[in-house]
């Protein structure tokens, strides 16, 4: 029974993922167009990669952090609602969660390009009120860029917050509560901690996307808001430099894994959701 | 109001008239090549034994007419209503039309392996940008446009005729031209724009964009600096990187694009752009306080043609398509359609039978002074193509 899955990660996994790795390490010979790589344990290529690029690993760092963070912050609260308050409006309010999904994540963040212009209505509006200098701008910043990809990733940190808040059995708040313990108390004490599963899955299906994004830096931002999947992309399709974007993608996975297994090991569980 | 979500912005990003040369496709193409990655990669590994150097030797001509199934491979978008019912009319042959070109390097990436292996890519004639045509020619995997049998050659322009990357035009037929230039808003700069420096005015600070490919984003800078597209060397291109890289250091440019510098123009976000003519001729209709001027040190051609991969299935056929598409009143109705300037000398009459505001139009059909301050890239050698790419990307990708 479990062969067809393991035939499908040794195909679509492994055999990829080898061949990637050689790549990182392989030199390039021959024609650029028909490039010859040859593997030579070429280390260089990752030395040249993270001393070249370091900017953009940084900047996409921080983004990637930044939204995680905010996306848990605005996420949170809507998952409590629809899990413990929404009464009989539950789908409805999942239903809503899940609709933007329902439009293509191209047009979406083109959508908020419009929203943001720079002679559109809420960048005017805060002009007025003073909140943004009269030459400033919503679009192409660092906000929204980390905007857009808090707004693309919402749904994968509120779905597993809702699934692990929604498993909590009830009567483990009313027995918190026998025993006196104030609302406050019981939401630190019983639901966070047992959420936190919840918290884990959905901070890891924004963070690691988010890594990796290039879509949002390229419409939303500018050519200061460049982040790794840019460079990434760039590398493979204009410049061609196979093994040095090879390598790049390496040092990303890299960073994402350490990151996640830190960030796991922090939390304390091992269990996703 | 004029930013509310205009659902033509929509469709013209999803367009190719716009979408040809702009950057949506390439990533798309990244996005399939980071999700497919490695396999990807080992298509891009193996293999490759190149009969480079010179292209093929004409197949020799069995003097019968073209008969059959022709294949064409074009951009979406850039094909006159009825002009493929009228040319099946007239020909006898059939027509399998494609607009399935969207992206020179996606196109190469996609088709390498079987043209170098020489199997059939489902095409018999293809339309690549000049740059990737003569990469083709270069590698040996184009055929030679027959002289008999394409007499309408002779209508071409004789500035691209006598093009010294293919005298004669032996191997690559042009189809449409088009000005690299600036495109400006005239209401958010509040002057007009005639110069490479005024994209460097303060005043426009993050206002400014410029195109991602290295051809048409650096030609008209290096071009202002001094350089010589048609006789690029690494100093003049690094000349020119150095200053983009510290005009984006200071803010003053905001985004490298493809084709969607449209779009942020359109909008206002952006002041002046590096553009394509036909791209603005659309606009305009839209937005008339848009204005395409050539800067006063000049700018730049970009050339699509119509070649005939060596593994074409019926060489006969796409020769009379070529010989077809190059006469005058026939190409007039594909002029009228896409908006671009004529390849073929002396199309105003023509031109005029169909609405005497294409022949007026000075982005369809430029006058002198424009065209003799409009340059063409040299064909580049693979170590330049390597280098000069690489120089430029490391500014726009960083």
């Amino acid at each position: 029974m479990i062969l067809p899955g393991l035939a499908y990660l040794a195909i679509f996994f492994v055999v990829p993922f080898w061949s990637l790795f050689r790549t990182s390490l392989s030199s390039m010979g021959g024609s650029i167009y028909l490039p010859q790589l040859t593997f030579a344990w070429n280390f260089g290529n990752y030395a040249h990669a993270l001393s070249t690029y370091q900017d953009q690993i940084l900047r996409s760092l921080l983004y990637a952090f930044t939204a995680t963070v905010v996306s848990l912050a605005i996420s949170y609260p809507l998952a409590y609602v629809i899990a413990f308050k929404s009464g009989r409006y539950k789908n409805l309010l999942l239903g809503l969660v899940v609709l933007p999904f329902f439009v293509t994540f191209l047009v979406r963040t083109l959508a908020w390009k419009t929203i943001l212009a720079d002679d559109g209505v809420v960048v005017q509006t805060l002009n007025t009120i003073g909140l943004l200098p009269p030459d400033g701008r919503l679009l192409s910043t660092s906000w929204a860029v980390i905007g857009g990809l808090i707004y693309n990733s919402m749904t994968f940190m509120i779905l597993p917050l809702y699934v692990s808040l929604e498993k909590i059995d009830p009567r483990l708040l009313e027995a918190s509560r026998d025993l006196y313990s104030s609302g406050t108390r019981a939401f630190t004490k019983v639901i966070f901690p047992l959420s936190v599963p919840g918290v884990l899955a959905g901070s890891l299906l924004v963070f690691i996307p988010a890594m990796g994004d290039f879509i949002n830096a390229d419409y939303l931002g500018s050519t200061q808001t460049t982040m790794i999947g840019n460079v990434i992309q760039k590398q493979f399709l204009v410049v061609k430099d196979y093994p040095g974007a090879a390598a790049l993608s390496f040092l990303l996975m890299a960073m994402i894994l350490a990151g996640v297994l830190s960030y796991t090991r922090a939390l304390g569980t091992e269990n996703l959701v | 109001m004029a930013n509310e979500f205009d659902p033509r912005q929509l469709s013209r990003i999803a367009s190719t008239r716009t979408s040809r040369r702009r950057l949506l496709g390439g990533g798309a193409a990244a996005a399939a090549a980071l999700a497919l990655g490695p396999s990807f990669l080992a298509a891009c590994g193996s293999s490759s034994t190149t009969s480079s150097s010179s292209s093929s030797a004409p197949p020799p001509d069995d003097g019968k007419p073209a008969s059959g199934n022709l294949r064409i491979s074009n951009w979406p978008l850039y094909m006159a209503d009825g002009f493929v019912a009228a040319f099946q009319k007239a020909s006898g042959l059939t027509v399998d039309y494609k607009e399935d070109f969207n992206d020179n390097e996606q196109w190469f990436a996609k088709n390498k392996e079987p043209l170098s292996r020489k199997q059939d890519i489902g095409a018999d004639l293809v339309v690549p940008t000049q740059f990737m045509a003569l990469r083709l020619k270069q590698l040996g995997w184009l055929n030679e446009i027959s002289e008999t049998r394409v007499p309408n050659r002779k209508n071409l322009r004789p500035d691209l005729l006598n093009d010294k990357s293919d005298p004669g035009r032996k191997f690559t037929a042009p189809y449409m031209s088009g000005m690299v230039g600036l495109a400006y808003n005239k209401t958010a700069t509040g002057r007009e724009i005639t110069k490479i420096d005024d994209l460097w005015d303060p005043k426009y600070k993050g206002k400014v964009s410029l195109f991602t490919d290295m051809q048409d984003g650096l030609g008209m800078i290096m071009t202002s600096q001094g350089g010589d597209v048609a006789n690029p060397t690494m100093d003049s291109v690094q000349k020119a990187v150095d200053l983009v890289k510290e005009q984006k250091d200071k803010g003053q440019i905001r985004r490298f694009t493809g084709n969607d510098y449209a779009d942020d123009l359109a909008a206002g976000n952006i002041a002046i752009a590096q553009a394509y003519s036909g791209d603005v001729v659309q606009l305009q209709a839209d937005n008339p306080d848009l204005e395409f001027i050539i800067p006063e040190s000049g700018g730049d051609w970009f050339i699509d043609t119509m070649t005939i991969p060596y593994t074409t299935q019926n060489q006969h056929a796409a020769e009379a398509w070529i010989d077809y598409v190059y006469d005058r009143a026939n190409y007039a109705k594909l002029v009228a359609f896409v908006q671009y300037v004529p390849v073929l000398s002396d199309m105003t009459d023509e031109l005029n039978k169909i609405d005497p505001k294409l022949a007026a139009n000075k982005l369809i059909n430029p006058p002198q002074d424009f065209q003799d301050k409009l340059h063409t890239w040299a064909a580049l050698t693979d170590e330049q193509t390597q280098q000069f790419n690489t120089a430029y990307a490391a500014v726009t990708g960083g």
